[in-house]
Protein backbone atom coordinates (compact mmCIF):
# COMPACT_ATOMS: atom_id res chain seq x y z
CA UNK A 1 0.00 0.00 0.00
CA UNK A 2 2.48 2.52 -1.43
CA UNK A 3 0.61 6.57 -0.86
CA UNK A 4 1.30 8.65 -3.87
CA UNK A 5 0.88 12.22 -4.36
CA UNK A 6 -2.31 11.73 -5.93
CA UNK A 7 -3.56 9.89 -2.31
CA UNK A 8 -2.12 13.28 -0.64
CA UNK A 9 -4.06 15.85 -3.27
CA UNK A 10 -7.48 13.20 -2.54
CA UNK A 11 -6.43 14.03 1.67
CA UNK A 12 -6.36 17.34 1.33
CA UNK A 13 -9.36 17.86 -0.50
CA UNK A 14 -11.28 15.51 2.22
CA UNK A 15 -9.59 17.41 5.11
CA UNK A 16 -10.25 20.53 3.56
CA UNK A 17 -6.45 22.08 3.64
CA UNK A 18 -4.52 23.36 1.28
CA UNK A 19 -0.99 22.10 1.04
CA UNK A 20 2.09 23.88 -1.39
CA UNK A 21 3.79 21.70 -3.44
CA UNK A 22 6.48 21.78 -1.47
CA UNK A 23 5.15 20.57 1.57
CA UNK A 24 3.27 18.06 -0.24
CA UNK A 25 6.36 16.24 -1.07
CA UNK A 26 7.32 16.72 2.03
CA UNK A 27 4.28 14.85 3.78
CA UNK A 28 4.52 12.19 1.07
CA UNK A 29 7.88 11.25 2.26
CA UNK A 30 6.91 11.65 6.01
CA UNK A 31 3.95 9.46 5.18
CA UNK A 32 5.67 6.68 3.60
CA UNK A 33 7.84 6.43 7.07
CA UNK A 34 4.90 6.68 9.18
CA UNK A 35 2.86 3.88 7.40
CA UNK A 36 6.28 1.87 7.36
CA UNK A 37 5.75 1.60 11.29
CA UNK A 38 2.17 1.37 11.63
CA UNK A 39 2.20 -1.28 9.56
CA UNK A 40 4.10 -3.48 11.98
CA UNK A 41 0.66 -3.99 13.64
CA UNK A 42 -0.16 -6.42 11.01
CA UNK A 43 1.70 -8.99 12.62
CA UNK A 44 -0.67 -9.11 15.45
CA UNK A 45 -3.12 -11.53 15.80
CA UNK A 46 -6.21 -9.72 16.78
CA UNK A 47 -8.77 -12.24 15.44
CA UNK A 48 -11.40 -12.10 18.18
CA UNK A 49 -10.14 -9.19 19.96
CA UNK A 50 -13.22 -6.69 20.63
CA UNK A 51 -11.77 -3.09 19.68
CA UNK A 52 -11.44 -0.54 22.39
CA UNK A 53 -12.54 2.30 21.76
CA UNK A 54 -12.55 4.36 24.90
CA UNK A 55 -10.27 3.83 28.26
CA UNK A 56 -13.36 3.35 30.89
CA UNK A 57 -15.61 0.73 30.08
CA UNK A 58 -19.09 2.82 30.48
CA UNK A 59 -22.05 3.73 29.48
CA UNK A 60 -23.19 7.21 28.65
CA UNK A 61 -25.11 8.52 31.64
CA UNK A 62 -27.92 11.09 31.38
CA UNK A 63 -29.50 13.90 33.14
CA UNK A 64 -32.74 15.47 33.23
CA UNK A 65 -33.63 17.18 30.03
CA UNK A 66 -33.89 20.45 31.57
CA UNK A 67 -32.09 23.83 30.18
CA UNK A 68 -28.70 24.36 32.01
CA UNK A 69 -27.30 26.98 29.68
CA UNK A 70 -28.49 30.22 28.96
CA UNK A 71 -28.00 32.07 25.80
CA UNK A 72 -24.70 33.75 25.35
CA UNK A 73 -24.73 34.41 21.24
CA UNK A 74 -23.10 38.19 21.78
CA UNK A 75 -20.24 37.05 24.13
CA UNK A 76 -19.68 34.00 22.59
CA UNK A 77 -19.67 36.41 18.58
CA UNK A 78 -17.00 38.48 19.67
CA UNK A 79 -14.16 35.98 18.88
CA UNK A 80 -15.13 36.99 15.29
CA UNK A 81 -15.03 40.42 13.22
CA UNK A 82 -17.63 38.74 10.43
CA UNK A 83 -20.53 38.12 12.67
CA UNK A 84 -23.43 40.90 11.88
CA UNK A 85 -27.12 40.73 13.35
CA UNK A 86 -26.20 37.42 15.11
CA UNK A 87 -25.37 35.76 11.75
CA UNK A 88 -22.01 34.67 10.86
CA UNK A 89 -21.00 35.75 7.24
CA UNK A 90 -19.02 33.37 5.57
CA UNK A 91 -18.40 33.24 1.30
CA UNK A 92 -21.86 33.32 -1.05
CA UNK A 93 -22.81 29.44 -1.05
CA UNK A 94 -26.01 29.90 -3.38
CA UNK A 95 -25.88 31.96 -6.27
CA UNK B 1 14.54 33.75 45.39
CA UNK B 2 15.07 30.54 45.91
CA UNK B 3 12.53 27.95 44.12
CA UNK B 4 9.83 26.94 46.59
CA UNK B 5 7.09 24.30 46.61
CA UNK B 6 3.83 24.64 46.96
CA UNK B 7 3.96 23.14 50.65
CA UNK B 8 6.21 25.95 51.34
CA UNK B 9 4.46 28.69 49.97
CA UNK B 10 1.33 27.14 51.83
CA UNK B 11 3.53 27.22 55.41
CA UNK B 12 4.59 30.97 54.91
CA UNK B 13 1.07 31.94 54.04
CA UNK B 14 -0.23 30.53 57.08
CA UNK B 15 2.66 32.35 59.34
CA UNK B 16 1.98 35.16 57.60
CA UNK B 17 5.52 35.76 56.76
CA UNK B 18 4.44 36.33 53.08
CA UNK B 19 0.96 37.64 51.40
CA UNK B 20 -0.49 35.77 48.58
CA UNK B 21 0.29 38.98 46.93
CA UNK B 22 3.74 39.24 47.70
CA UNK B 23 3.86 35.91 46.41
CA UNK B 24 1.88 36.66 42.96
CA UNK B 25 4.73 39.66 42.49
CA UNK B 26 7.45 37.73 43.26
CA UNK B 27 6.80 35.21 40.60
CA UNK B 28 5.75 37.81 37.96
CA UNK B 29 8.57 39.83 38.47
CA UNK B 30 10.31 36.80 38.01
CA UNK B 31 8.67 35.53 34.54
CA UNK B 32 9.03 39.07 33.24
CA UNK B 33 12.78 38.77 34.08
CA UNK B 34 13.62 34.98 32.90
CA UNK B 35 11.20 34.72 29.77
CA UNK B 36 12.79 36.33 27.00
CA UNK B 37 15.67 33.66 28.13
CA UNK B 38 13.10 30.52 28.36
CA UNK B 39 9.96 31.33 26.31
CA UNK B 40 7.62 29.62 28.56
CA UNK B 41 4.89 31.56 28.86
CA UNK B 42 2.94 32.70 25.79
CA UNK B 43 1.14 35.23 27.73
CA UNK B 44 1.51 36.71 30.94
CA UNK B 45 -1.76 37.31 33.32
CA UNK B 46 -0.41 40.26 35.23
CA UNK B 47 -3.48 41.91 36.46
CA UNK B 48 -3.77 42.74 39.98
CA UNK B 49 -5.19 39.71 42.10
CA UNK B 50 -8.42 40.18 44.09
CA UNK B 51 -9.19 36.94 45.84
CA UNK B 52 -12.69 37.25 46.78
CA UNK B 53 -14.79 36.29 49.37
CA UNK B 54 -16.36 34.04 46.99
CA UNK B 55 -13.74 31.60 46.68
CA UNK B 56 -13.73 29.53 49.52
CA UNK B 57 -11.16 29.71 52.52
CA UNK B 58 -9.28 26.50 50.74
CA UNK B 59 -5.48 25.57 51.69
CA UNK B 60 -4.52 26.29 48.52
CA UNK B 61 -6.04 30.45 48.58
CA UNK B 62 -3.44 32.64 46.77
CA UNK B 63 -1.27 30.03 45.11
CA UNK B 64 -0.16 31.28 41.76
CA UNK B 65 -0.01 28.03 39.34
CA UNK B 66 1.16 28.78 35.12
CA UNK B 67 -1.56 27.17 33.05
CA UNK B 68 -0.83 25.15 29.42
CA UNK B 69 -2.10 27.19 26.99
CA UNK B 70 -4.84 24.62 25.92
CA UNK B 71 -7.13 25.57 29.18
CA UNK B 72 -9.42 28.18 28.35
CA UNK B 73 -9.56 30.68 31.32
CA UNK B 74 -12.35 33.26 30.98
CA UNK B 75 -11.44 36.61 29.75
CA UNK B 76 -7.38 35.02 28.94
CA UNK B 77 -6.63 34.84 25.56
CA UNK B 78 -5.79 31.14 24.87
CA UNK B 79 -3.77 30.23 21.84
CA UNK B 80 -2.86 26.71 21.71
CA UNK B 81 0.20 26.99 20.39
CA UNK B 82 -1.31 27.79 17.30
CA UNK B 83 -1.47 30.65 14.51
CA UNK B 84 -5.34 29.54 14.36
CA UNK B 85 -5.85 30.67 17.79
CA UNK B 86 -3.38 33.29 17.90
CA UNK B 87 -6.94 36.29 19.04
CA UNK B 88 -9.24 33.52 20.59
CA UNK B 89 -9.99 34.85 23.95
CA UNK B 90 -11.66 32.28 26.40
CA UNK B 91 -15.64 32.98 26.96
CA UNK B 92 -15.45 30.58 29.76
CA UNK B 93 -12.80 28.93 31.89
CA UNK B 94 -12.29 25.11 31.82
CA UNK B 95 -13.41 23.12 34.47
CA UNK B 96 -10.16 22.34 36.22
CA UNK B 97 -9.45 25.49 35.84
CA UNK B 98 -12.98 26.65 37.52
CA UNK B 99 -12.49 24.28 39.92
CA UNK B 100 -8.67 25.72 41.70
CA UNK B 101 -10.06 29.44 40.83
CA UNK B 102 -12.88 28.85 42.87
CA UNK B 103 -10.66 27.57 45.96
CA UNK B 104 -8.01 31.36 45.30
CA UNK B 105 -5.58 30.29 42.95
CA UNK B 106 -4.41 32.81 40.81
CA UNK B 107 -3.03 32.23 37.38
CA UNK B 108 0.25 33.51 36.85
CA UNK B 109 0.46 33.03 32.72
CA UNK B 110 -0.30 30.90 29.80
CA UNK B 111 2.78 28.31 28.74
CA UNK B 112 4.20 27.88 25.82
CA UNK B 113 3.40 24.50 24.46
CA UNK B 114 3.55 22.32 20.80
CA UNK B 115 1.11 23.43 18.66
CA UNK B 116 -2.65 21.55 19.47
CA UNK B 117 -0.35 19.56 22.08
CA UNK B 118 1.31 17.54 19.07
CA UNK B 119 4.85 17.35 19.65
CA UNK B 120 7.78 16.68 22.38
CA UNK B 121 9.99 18.80 21.80
CA UNK B 122 7.63 22.15 21.98
CA UNK B 123 9.46 22.98 18.52
CA UNK B 124 6.44 23.08 17.01
CA UNK B 125 4.69 26.33 19.00
CA UNK B 126 3.50 28.57 16.72
CA UNK B 127 5.67 31.19 19.73
CA UNK B 128 8.81 29.86 19.60
CA UNK B 129 10.05 26.62 21.08
CA UNK B 130 10.75 26.98 24.63
CA UNK B 131 14.50 26.66 25.95
CA UNK B 132 15.30 23.89 28.51
CA UNK B 133 15.97 25.63 31.89
CA UNK B 134 19.09 22.83 32.53
CA UNK B 135 20.89 23.87 28.79
CA UNK B 136 19.85 26.55 26.59
CA UNK B 137 20.69 25.04 23.31
CA UNK B 138 18.26 21.75 24.27
CA UNK B 139 14.32 21.08 24.50
CA UNK B 140 12.61 21.11 27.46
CA UNK B 141 10.63 18.00 25.91
CA UNK B 142 6.63 18.82 24.94
CA UNK B 143 4.28 19.01 24.69
CA UNK B 144 3.70 20.81 27.60
CA UNK B 145 7.29 22.17 27.95
CA UNK B 146 6.81 26.12 28.63
CA UNK B 147 4.61 24.32 32.01
CA UNK B 148 7.95 22.06 32.73
CA UNK B 149 10.62 24.87 32.15
CA UNK B 150 8.23 26.97 34.08
CA UNK B 151 8.49 25.14 37.16
CA UNK B 152 12.24 23.70 36.64
CA UNK B 153 13.15 27.47 36.27
CA UNK B 154 11.03 28.37 39.19
CA UNK B 155 9.04 30.88 37.22
CA UNK B 156 5.63 28.99 38.70
CA UNK B 157 5.51 26.93 41.75
CA UNK B 158 3.41 24.47 39.89
CA UNK B 159 1.55 24.03 36.61
CA UNK B 160 -0.90 22.35 34.52
CA UNK B 161 -0.14 20.49 32.01
CA UNK B 162 -2.33 18.23 29.29
CA UNK B 163 -0.63 14.36 28.48
CA UNK B 164 -2.01 12.58 25.45
CA UNK B 165 0.92 10.10 24.73
CA UNK B 166 3.49 11.15 27.57
CA UNK B 167 3.06 15.66 26.87
CA UNK B 168 3.27 15.94 31.01
CA UNK B 169 5.94 12.91 31.69
CA UNK B 170 8.32 13.42 28.97
CA UNK B 171 8.70 17.04 29.88
CA UNK B 172 8.95 16.60 33.54
CA UNK B 173 11.84 14.22 32.80
CA UNK B 174 13.85 16.22 30.89
CA UNK B 175 13.90 18.98 32.85
CA UNK B 176 14.05 17.70 36.71
CA UNK B 177 10.50 17.69 38.15
CA UNK B 178 7.59 15.65 38.68
CA UNK B 179 5.20 15.09 35.99
CA UNK B 180 1.60 13.70 37.01
CA UNK B 181 -0.56 12.12 33.95
CA UNK B 182 -4.23 11.26 36.06
CA UNK B 183 -6.87 8.16 35.10
CA UNK B 184 -8.42 9.38 31.66
CA UNK B 185 -11.06 10.78 33.15
CA UNK B 186 -9.87 11.13 36.46
CA UNK B 187 -9.74 15.54 35.27
CA UNK B 188 -12.72 16.59 33.53
CA UNK B 189 -11.63 17.51 29.84
CA UNK B 190 -13.82 20.47 29.55
CA UNK B 191 -12.54 23.68 28.16
CA UNK B 192 -9.44 21.70 27.36
CA UNK B 193 -8.91 22.11 23.86
CA UNK B 194 -9.28 18.45 22.25
CA UNK B 195 -6.54 16.47 20.43
CA UNK B 196 -7.31 13.15 20.83
CA UNK B 197 -9.96 12.44 22.96
CA UNK B 198 -10.32 9.14 23.77
CA UNK B 199 -6.18 10.42 25.13
CA UNK B 200 -6.23 13.45 26.96
CA UNK B 201 -6.00 13.85 30.37
CA UNK B 202 -5.08 17.46 32.62
CA UNK B 203 -2.53 16.63 35.15
CA UNK B 204 0.08 18.53 37.31
CA UNK B 205 4.09 19.53 36.37
CA UNK B 206 5.07 20.25 40.28
CA UNK B 207 8.59 19.90 42.07
CA UNK B 208 7.49 17.41 44.00
CA UNK B 209 5.19 14.67 44.36
CA UNK B 210 3.29 16.57 47.91
CA UNK B 211 2.75 19.51 45.77
CA UNK B 212 0.82 17.30 42.88
CA UNK B 213 -1.29 15.85 45.59
CA UNK B 214 -2.42 18.94 47.53
CA UNK B 215 -3.40 20.30 43.71
CA UNK B 216 -4.91 17.16 42.15
CA UNK B 217 -7.38 17.12 45.16
CA UNK B 218 -8.78 20.39 44.10
CA UNK B 219 -8.60 19.81 40.33
CA UNK B 220 -10.31 16.16 40.01
CA UNK B 221 -13.72 14.75 39.83
CA UNK B 222 -16.80 14.36 38.05
CA UNK B 223 -17.85 17.23 35.76
CA UNK B 224 -21.64 17.14 34.32
CA UNK B 225 -20.24 18.93 31.38
CA UNK B 226 -17.77 16.12 30.41
CA UNK B 227 -19.52 12.85 29.67
CA UNK B 228 -16.22 10.91 29.62
CA UNK B 229 -15.35 12.31 33.24
CA UNK B 230 -15.72 9.61 36.05
CA UNK B 231 -18.20 9.57 38.96
CA UNK B 232 -15.25 7.90 40.75
CA UNK B 233 -15.05 9.06 44.77
CA UNK B 234 -11.79 11.92 44.67
CA UNK B 235 -9.81 10.49 47.48
CA UNK B 236 -7.54 12.75 49.65
CA UNK B 237 -4.23 12.40 47.76
CA UNK B 238 -2.52 13.91 50.50
CA UNK B 239 -3.72 11.41 53.78
CA UNK B 240 -1.94 8.51 51.45
CA UNK B 241 1.60 10.28 51.21
CA UNK B 242 3.26 8.82 54.89
CA UNK B 243 1.62 5.40 53.96
CA UNK B 244 4.63 2.75 54.58
CA UNK B 245 6.07 1.20 51.26
CA UNK B 246 7.03 -2.05 53.09
CA UNK B 247 5.26 -4.86 50.85
CA UNK B 248 5.01 -3.05 47.83
CA UNK B 249 5.41 -5.11 44.25
CA UNK B 250 6.58 -3.16 41.71
CA UNK B 251 6.82 -4.92 38.36
CA UNK B 252 9.60 -4.00 35.96
CA UNK B 253 8.78 -5.31 32.09
CA UNK B 254 11.40 -6.73 30.57
CA UNK B 255 10.19 -4.80 27.47
CA UNK B 256 11.33 -1.44 29.33
CA UNK B 257 14.60 -3.44 30.29
CA UNK B 258 15.55 -4.83 26.94
CA UNK B 259 19.22 -3.55 26.61
CA UNK B 260 18.21 -0.61 24.18
CA UNK B 261 18.57 2.19 27.40
CA UNK B 262 22.05 3.62 27.00
CA UNK B 263 24.37 2.19 30.05
CA UNK B 264 24.57 5.82 31.75
CA UNK B 265 20.46 5.79 32.25
CA UNK B 266 20.44 2.16 33.05
CA UNK B 267 22.76 2.99 35.71
CA UNK B 268 20.42 5.87 37.27
CA UNK B 269 17.29 3.54 36.95
CA UNK B 270 18.92 0.93 38.94
CA UNK B 271 20.21 3.17 41.52
CA UNK B 272 16.68 4.41 42.27
CA UNK B 273 15.47 0.68 42.49
CA UNK B 274 17.87 0.13 44.91
CA UNK B 275 16.52 3.35 46.72
CA UNK B 276 13.04 1.60 46.49
CA UNK B 277 14.64 -1.31 47.54
CA UNK B 278 15.77 0.18 50.82
CA UNK B 279 12.24 1.46 51.47
CA UNK B 280 11.08 -2.18 51.28
CA UNK B 281 9.57 -2.36 47.84
CA UNK B 282 9.79 -5.68 46.33
CA UNK B 283 10.67 -5.93 42.70
CA UNK B 284 9.40 -8.55 39.92
CA UNK B 285 10.08 -9.15 36.58
CA UNK B 286 7.06 -8.95 34.48
CA UNK B 287 6.26 -8.65 31.04
CA UNK B 288 3.92 -6.34 28.79
CA UNK B 289 4.09 -8.51 25.38
CA UNK B 290 2.20 -5.91 23.45
CA UNK B 291 3.88 -2.68 24.81
CA UNK B 292 6.41 -2.80 21.33
CA UNK B 293 3.71 -1.72 19.37
CA UNK B 294 1.93 1.43 21.56
CA UNK B 295 3.53 3.57 19.17
CA UNK B 296 2.22 2.32 15.85
CA UNK B 297 -1.17 2.04 17.41
CA UNK B 298 -1.10 6.00 18.77
CA UNK B 299 -0.08 7.41 15.76
CA UNK B 300 -2.77 5.59 14.03
CA UNK B 301 -5.34 6.55 16.96
CA UNK B 302 -4.22 10.03 18.11
CA UNK B 303 -4.09 11.21 14.27
CA UNK B 304 -7.49 9.80 13.82
CA UNK B 305 -9.15 11.48 16.49
CA UNK B 306 -7.17 14.63 15.73
CA UNK B 307 -8.47 15.44 11.96
CA UNK B 308 -11.89 14.66 13.83
CA UNK B 309 -11.70 17.06 16.26
CA UNK B 310 -9.49 19.99 14.36
CA UNK B 311 -12.32 19.75 11.97
CA UNK B 312 -14.21 22.93 14.07
CA UNK B 313 -11.30 25.12 12.73
CA UNK B 314 -12.67 26.46 9.94
CA UNK B 315 -12.26 30.03 9.82
CA UNK B 316 -15.83 30.94 10.36
CA UNK B 317 -17.20 31.12 14.73
CA UNK B 318 -13.39 31.66 15.71
CA UNK B 319 -9.88 31.44 15.23
CA UNK B 320 -7.89 32.42 11.73
CA UNK B 321 -9.62 33.45 8.96
CA UNK B 322 -8.36 33.94 5.68
CA UNK B 323 -9.13 36.77 3.30
CA UNK B 324 -8.89 35.10 0.52
CA UNK B 325 -11.23 32.09 -1.06
CA UNK B 326 -14.13 33.19 -3.49
CA UNK B 327 -16.68 30.00 -2.44
CA UNK B 328 -16.74 28.09 0.77
CA UNK B 329 -14.79 25.52 -0.33
CA UNK B 330 -11.98 27.65 -0.60
CA UNK B 331 -12.13 29.80 1.99
CA UNK B 332 -11.97 26.89 4.16
CA UNK B 333 -9.40 25.19 3.02
CA UNK B 334 -7.20 28.81 3.00
CA UNK B 335 -7.81 29.35 6.14
CA UNK B 336 -6.71 26.03 7.82
CA UNK B 337 -3.60 26.04 5.11
CA UNK B 338 -2.87 29.56 7.19
CA UNK B 339 -3.83 29.40 10.59
CA UNK B 340 -2.26 25.65 11.41
CA UNK B 341 1.48 24.41 10.86
CA UNK B 342 3.20 21.14 9.26
CA UNK B 343 2.88 18.93 12.17
CA UNK B 344 -0.66 19.69 12.35
CA UNK B 345 -1.46 19.56 8.86
CA UNK B 346 0.81 16.14 8.77
CA UNK B 347 -1.52 14.83 11.52
CA UNK B 348 -4.69 15.69 10.01
CA UNK B 349 -3.91 14.19 6.96
CA UNK B 350 -2.33 11.31 7.99
CA UNK B 351 -5.50 10.97 10.47
CA UNK B 352 -7.87 11.18 7.58
CA UNK B 353 -5.97 8.69 5.39
CA UNK B 354 -6.42 6.03 8.33
CA UNK B 355 -10.11 6.77 8.96
CA UNK B 356 -10.63 7.19 4.56
CA UNK B 357 -13.03 4.42 3.21
CA UNK B 358 -10.81 1.51 2.20
CA UNK B 359 -8.24 1.95 4.68
CA UNK B 360 -10.60 1.84 8.14
CA UNK B 361 -10.82 -1.71 8.66
CA UNK B 362 -6.90 -1.98 8.20
CA UNK B 363 -5.95 1.07 10.20
CA UNK B 364 -8.05 2.32 12.30
CA UNK B 365 -10.07 -0.87 13.64
CA UNK B 366 -6.38 -2.49 13.87
CA UNK B 367 -5.25 -0.07 15.85
CA UNK B 368 -7.73 -0.01 18.07
CA UNK B 369 -7.71 -4.07 18.46
CA UNK B 370 -4.35 -3.47 19.28
CA UNK B 371 -5.10 -0.64 21.99
CA UNK B 372 -7.10 -3.60 23.87
CA UNK B 373 -4.71 -6.09 23.70
CA UNK B 374 -2.30 -3.65 25.17
CA UNK B 375 -4.57 -2.48 27.98
CA UNK B 376 -4.95 -6.05 28.87
CA UNK B 377 -1.31 -6.29 29.43
CA UNK B 378 -1.87 -3.81 31.98
CA UNK B 379 -4.64 -5.68 33.47
CA UNK B 380 -2.78 -9.02 33.84
CA UNK B 381 0.03 -7.08 34.89
CA UNK B 382 -1.79 -5.71 37.75
CA UNK B 383 -2.94 -8.89 38.90
CA UNK B 384 0.42 -9.67 39.83
CA UNK B 385 2.18 -6.07 40.91
CA UNK B 386 1.02 -2.79 43.13
CA UNK B 387 2.68 -0.63 40.25
CA UNK B 388 4.82 -0.94 37.18
CA UNK B 389 8.22 1.28 36.74
CA UNK B 390 10.71 1.99 34.28
CA UNK B 391 12.64 4.61 32.65
CA UNK B 392 10.47 7.57 31.07
CA UNK B 393 12.35 8.43 28.17
CA UNK B 394 15.20 6.44 25.94
CA UNK B 395 17.64 9.85 26.25
CA UNK B 396 17.73 12.80 28.59
CA UNK B 397 16.92 16.81 26.66
CA UNK B 398 18.33 16.15 23.26
CA UNK B 399 19.28 19.29 21.12
CA UNK B 400 16.90 21.75 19.58
CA UNK B 401 16.19 20.56 15.90
CA UNK B 402 17.92 17.13 16.14
CA UNK B 403 14.46 15.63 15.58
CA UNK B 404 12.82 18.32 13.70
CA UNK B 405 12.67 16.91 10.60
CA UNK B 406 12.25 12.87 10.96
CA UNK B 407 8.63 12.42 12.51
CA UNK B 408 9.45 8.85 13.30
CA UNK B 409 12.27 9.43 15.41
CA UNK B 410 10.58 12.09 17.19
CA UNK B 411 7.73 9.88 17.88
CA UNK B 412 10.13 7.42 19.76
CA UNK B 413 10.98 9.52 22.20
CA UNK B 414 7.03 8.45 23.94
CA UNK B 415 8.23 4.70 23.65
CA UNK B 416 7.49 4.66 27.09
CA UNK B 417 4.64 7.26 27.65
CA UNK B 418 2.33 5.82 25.20
CA UNK B 419 0.90 2.89 26.32
CA UNK B 420 -0.39 4.30 29.47
CA UNK B 421 -2.80 6.71 27.40
CA UNK B 422 -3.88 3.88 25.26
CA UNK B 423 -5.09 2.06 28.42
CA UNK B 424 -5.96 4.97 30.83
CA UNK B 425 -3.93 4.01 33.78
CA UNK B 426 -2.41 6.95 35.60
CA UNK B 427 1.61 7.01 35.65
CA UNK B 428 4.33 9.68 36.75
CA UNK B 429 7.40 10.73 36.16
CA UNK B 430 10.19 11.78 38.76
CA UNK B 431 14.02 12.61 38.88
CA UNK B 432 16.24 9.99 39.88
CA UNK B 433 19.00 11.78 38.77
CA UNK B 434 21.70 13.36 36.18
CA UNK B 435 23.79 12.41 33.21
CA UNK B 436 26.20 14.87 31.79
CA UNK B 437 24.34 17.81 34.23
CA UNK B 438 21.40 16.67 32.41
CA UNK B 439 17.97 15.37 34.24
CA UNK B 440 16.43 12.01 33.94
CA UNK B 441 13.33 10.58 35.38
CA UNK B 442 11.54 7.18 36.51
CA UNK B 443 8.28 6.26 35.35
CA UNK B 444 5.63 4.87 37.94
CA UNK B 445 2.30 3.20 36.79
CA UNK B 446 -0.32 2.18 38.48
CA UNK B 447 -4.00 0.61 37.94
CA UNK B 448 -6.95 3.01 37.11
CA UNK B 449 -7.79 5.33 39.72
CA UNK B 450 -4.47 4.71 41.92
CA UNK B 451 -2.84 7.58 41.57
CA UNK B 452 -3.24 8.21 45.61
CA UNK B 453 -0.58 5.26 45.29
CA UNK B 454 1.61 6.87 42.94
CA UNK B 455 2.06 9.69 45.02
CA UNK B 456 2.46 7.89 47.91
CA UNK B 457 5.45 6.08 46.12
CA UNK B 458 7.10 8.85 44.37
CA UNK B 459 6.53 10.43 47.81
CA UNK B 460 8.45 8.75 49.98
CA UNK B 461 11.32 8.37 47.16
CA UNK B 462 11.32 12.48 47.33
CA UNK B 463 11.45 12.18 51.06
CA UNK B 464 14.59 10.06 51.61
CA UNK B 465 16.73 11.81 48.15
CA UNK B 466 16.86 15.38 46.78
CA UNK B 467 17.12 14.87 43.38
CA UNK B 468 13.55 17.17 42.76
CA UNK B 469 15.41 19.62 44.54
CA UNK B 470 17.81 19.95 42.46
CA UNK B 471 17.63 23.84 40.42
CA UNK B 472 19.49 24.89 37.04
CA UNK B 473 22.52 27.16 37.36
CA UNK B 474 20.08 29.60 35.23
CA UNK B 475 18.18 30.17 38.11
CA UNK B 476 20.50 31.34 40.34
CA UNK B 477 21.61 33.86 37.80
CA UNK B 478 18.04 35.57 38.46
CA UNK B 479 18.54 34.77 42.35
Amino acid sequence: MSIKKSDIEHLCNLSKLNLDEEEKSLFLNQMKSILEMIQELEEVDTGDIVPMAHPLQMSQRLREDEITESNERNKYQKNTDSAEDGFYKVPKVID
Amino acid sequence: MKRHTVKELQNMLADQSISSEEIHQIYLNRIKSMNDSINAFISIESDEISLSSEQKNSEIKGIPYALKDIFCSEGDKTTCGSKMLANFVSPYDATVVRNLREKGTVILGKTNMDEFAMGSSNETSFYGNVLNPWDEERTPGGSSGGSAAAVAAGMAPIALGTDTGGSIRQPAALTGITGLKPTYGRCSRFGMIAFASSLDQAGILSISAEDAAIFLEHMAGYDQKDSTSSIEEVPKYTEFLNNDLTGKVVGLPREFFDGSLDSKYQTLVTESIHEYEKMGVQFKDISLPNIKYSVPTYYVVAPAECSSNLARYDGVRFGHRSSEGTDLDSFYKQTRKEGFGPEVKRRIITGTYVLSAGYYDAYYLKAQKVRQLINQDFLNAFEEVDVIMGPTTQQSAFKLGDKLDDPVSMYMNDIYTISSNLSGVPAISHPIGFVDNLPFGLQVIAPHFMEHDLLNIVHQYQMSTDWHLQTPNLCREFD
